[in-house]
């Protein structure tokens, strides 16, 4: 610590310099915490604590094959099962194809008891009439604020996969912890049910709510097994498997988004080391001065390579803070894009990452400029003077 | 928009080559100078080339992703959907209606028949090569006529599906990704059990992820009694709005007629989050690659003090030394931009895929490095050149003649 004053000096003796290594440093850093809060906030929604008690059941063939709604009072008499409602994605749009938010067909009785963790708070007396009328729909908060819904506004809908235009009284705002269970539009199973013929008596998927989360592997055992030889055979999962699936179909961004932090890291790696190495350069004679005076090379590699760390960290402390400022504006900008982006957040976890690997920058960066200097004759250094 | 960005660039650049060309510096003296300093100039112009590599990888993703929608359609043909379906997925189109269409006199016909073919289109889960899961894909369900009217399509083993069995053509590309689209092999699903019977390629267009079969087979296997939609083709591609005002004007159709090309076209959405994604890593990589350059330009110009001066003294005006410096910065990030974009080149032809959210089935695609993107890549690198050399060359143009020969 007595030599910070040096090393402080030392890093000022060239501003500009550092003040680049330093930008330069940050916004690679700002960009390696971004792709890596994408991916962790990504893997966040198939890891999510809250449904581990949730099971999806529905068509083996695929998620646009329907599953006859007489499953549902079988899966009903499960002893593990607490709760069960038939589901189908609706896809309808809103004024515009742009307007994309989730909507659902589902039976309302049981919304609130399968989805306690979403559904946070509402008003009770705004779901009982919910459940009362048939022409009546809840949404999230988030989803209300960006198209200024209340309850008592009526949303009309269109379909794409359903040829019926449902128009919809909101009935109920509900909160929830994440903002993408905010973007959610709810109606009643049954308004589908009777405007398509094809649907009677048919759904896409039931969400099941298990009483204990230990019972989750044997309830998706015994469904499947139920249903292996029927017409409409069963396929069951967790909800947060069920979630992995549709991220994976995005694509393997997770090597791709390895593969750039991998080439940044290494790009401001080669960036620092030719800071540093330019910084020793010009220090030769002083490097060489404080050996004269008794500085032991252990002491001046330990003050040079302080140094190198001291920038790195600098810069990969701006550019974790910037990233945490801009978290905000990705949220609004990238959500629109990809839904589940709009719960983007940066883990401790990823922050921690990226400081860590900027002072591992630092280190390597440094110690090869480092050592080349101590080990030159102090006689050399010198004669430069 | 890539061109809009690069405008700046032209009068920059052709000042600097006018500099050049009227005596002025000469170049060698900027090349030797980086080869002195080359731990320098090669550390920097490595930094550079990683920048723009990612920047042409990234974008040649979005590249393959595009060029998979907009080589699927041709402008002569027209594909008949469900009013507000959107997506043939979504579609549904009763056989009374696909009596009507095909019967109308503008189409073209060939030796079999009119080229219309009613199609369903559905999606299957199917397991992934590497064991990590499932994925939805597309099938299709052609009939004969539908075949022929795909261009882009070539079997390259095997054979076309026989109609009236549960038979599977599927595209080349596809064979590695699933299990069980080898030739030869079977496979269950919707209660039935069909055998590939051959392999397509169908130049990276949308149908490399398609399985296609005999349309009345998936309708039988689905319990389905209505089509999904409807593929005609017209005489000439201005044909096509006479043949919608006619749909539109018949009462027993409730349809809506698009353009192949439009409608694959607006499937290009899924691209989005790449080009986002894209926009981002570049917008921000780009920033990082000026702020190294500008580094390695002023250290270059602190190193050089006495040679300036002599420059001066010499009689090289200040303009000079400008364009002298901003030259050597150029010649650095281009060095750069130009190793970046040929290790951007491994990255072509690597398989890879994403979800269609319109449908939600596979869409599976290539990096496609285009030369285009090559040269995209390195005219980022020469920006930087130009935005990261141009503080340090003012620099070096104003440093005093008597200051600089006294150092």
């Amino acid at each position: 610590m007595r030599f910070l004053h040096l090393i402080l000096r030392s890093l000022l003796r060239s501003r500009r310099r550092t003040l680049l290594t330093i930008l330069s440093l940050a916004v690679s850093v700002f960009l390696v915490a971004v792709l890596q809060g994408i991916l962790g906030t990504l893997d966040g929604f198939a890891h999510n604590p809250d449904a581990s008690s949730r099971v999806a059941v529905r068509h083996k063939t695929s998620l646009a094959n329907l599953l006859p709604l007489r499953y549902e009072d079988w899966i009903r008499q499960q002893p593990e099962v607490d709760a069960v409602i038939a589901m189908q994605w609706f896809g309808g749009v809103y004024q515009d194809p742009r307007n994309f938010f989730a909507n659902f067909a589902v039976e309302p009785e049981f919304l609130t008891r399968i989805f306690k963790e979403e559904i946070g708070t509402y008003s009770e007396s705004g779901f009982r009439t919910f459940v009362k009328d048939r022409n009546a729909c809840v949404v999230g908060q988030a989803l209300a604020d960006k198209y200024g819904w209340k309850v008592g506004t009526v949303v009309p809908l269109k379909g794409t996969i359903f040829p019926i235009n449902p128009r919809l009284t909101v009935r109920g705002i509900y909160h929830s912890k994440r903002n993408a269970d905010e973007m959610a539009l709810y109606f009643h199973y049954k308004l589908l049910e009777e405007g398509v013929p094809r649907m009677k008596g048919k759904v896409g998927a039931f969400w099941v709510r298990v009483r204990n989360p230990n019972d989750v592997p044997r309830l998706i055992e015994r469904i499947d097994h139920q249903y292996r030889d029927a017409l409409e055979p069963t396929l069951s999962e967790t909800e947060n498997a069920f979630q992995l699936e549709f991220l994976k179909m995005l694509g393997d961004y997770a090597t791709m988004i390895h593969t750039i932090t991998a080439a940044v890291l290494f790009a401001i790696l080669i960036v620092t080391a030719s800071t540093m190495a330019m910084t020793v350069r010009e220090r030769t004679t002083e490097i060489a001065v404080l050996r004269a005076m008794g500085f032991r090379g252990g002491q001046v590699l330990g003050l040079l390579m302080a140094e190198g760390v001291l920038l790195a960290a600098l810069g990969g402390l701006l550019g974790v803070g910037l990233a945490t400022l801009a978290a905000g504006f990705l949220r609004h900008s990238a959500g629109s894009l990809i839904p589940w982006l709009s719960d983007f957040t940066l883990p401790a976890d990823t922050l921690l990452f990226c400081l860590h690997a900027t002072v591992a920058v630092g280190v390597l960066s440094t110690f090869l400029p480092a050592y080349q200097a101590i080990r030159r004759p102090i006689v050399e250094g010198l004669r430069a003077l | 928009m890539g061109a809009l960005l690069f405008i700046p660039l032209v009068p920059a650049l052709a000042w600097l080559t006018w500099a050049a060309l009227r005596h002025a510096v000469p170049l060698s003296y900027n090349w030797r100078s980086l080869w002195q300093r080359r731990t320098a100039t090669l550390s920097t112009a490595l930094a550079i080339a990683v920048v723009v590599a990612i920047f042409v990888v990234v974008l040649s993703l979005s590249q393959g992703l595009s060029r998979a929608f907009v080589t699927s359609g041709r402008s002569d043909q027209a594909l008949v959907l469900r009013a507000n379906a959107r997506v043939e997925l979504n579609s549904s189109l009763e056989r009374d209606q696909a009596r009507i269409i095909k019967g109308d006199p503008r189409l073209v016909h060939d030796a079999w028949g009119p080229l219309a073919s009613a199609e369903c289109y559905v999606v299957v889960m199917l397991d992934r090569a590497d064991g990590s899961g499932a994925a939805n894909v597309a099938l299709r369900g052609l009939e004969p006529a539908g075949v022929r009217m795909r261009s882009q399509v070539r079997l390259i083993r095997g054979r076309w599906f026989n109609p009236g069995l549960p038979e599977l053509v599927v595209p080349a590309r596809l064979a590695g990704r699933f299990q069980g689209l080898d030739l030869g092999r079977t496979l269950a699903f919707n209660g039935r059990r069909w055998t590939v019977v051959g392999t397509f390629e169908a130049q990276g267009s949308a149908f490399d992820s398609e399985l296609w079969t005999d349309v009345d087979q998936v309708m039988q296997s689905r319990k389905r009694d209505a089509y999904s939609s409807m593929l005609v083709r017209l005489a000439a591609p201005d044909r096509i709005t006479g043949f919608t005002r006619a749909m539109d004007a018949d009462k027993r159709l409730k349809l809506e007629t698009r353009r192949e090309v439009d409608y694959y076209a607006d499937q290009t959405e899924a691209g989005k989050p790449i080009q986002y994604l894209g926009n981002l890593i570049t917008v921000i990589l780009t920033l990082g690659a000026i702020f190294a350059a500008m580094n390695t330009m002023y250290s270059a110009v602190a190193g050089r003090t006495a040679e300036i001066g002599t420059l001066r003294a010499l009689g090289f005006r200040r303009v000079e030394i400008l364009a002298s410096f901003q030259w050597e910065a150029l010649m650095l990030c281009g060095l750069g931009g130009v190793a970046g974009a040929v290790l951007a080149l491994g990255f072509n032809g690597i398989q890879t895929s994403t979800v269609n959210f319109q449908t939600f089935s596979d869409v599976s695609f290539a990096f496609n490095v285009t030369p285009g993107l090559m040269a995209q890549g390195v005219a980022f690198s020469i920006l930087m050149g130009l935005a990261g050399g141009f503080l340090p060359a003012w620099r070096a143009s104003r440093i005093p003649v008597t200051e600089a020969m006294k150092s």
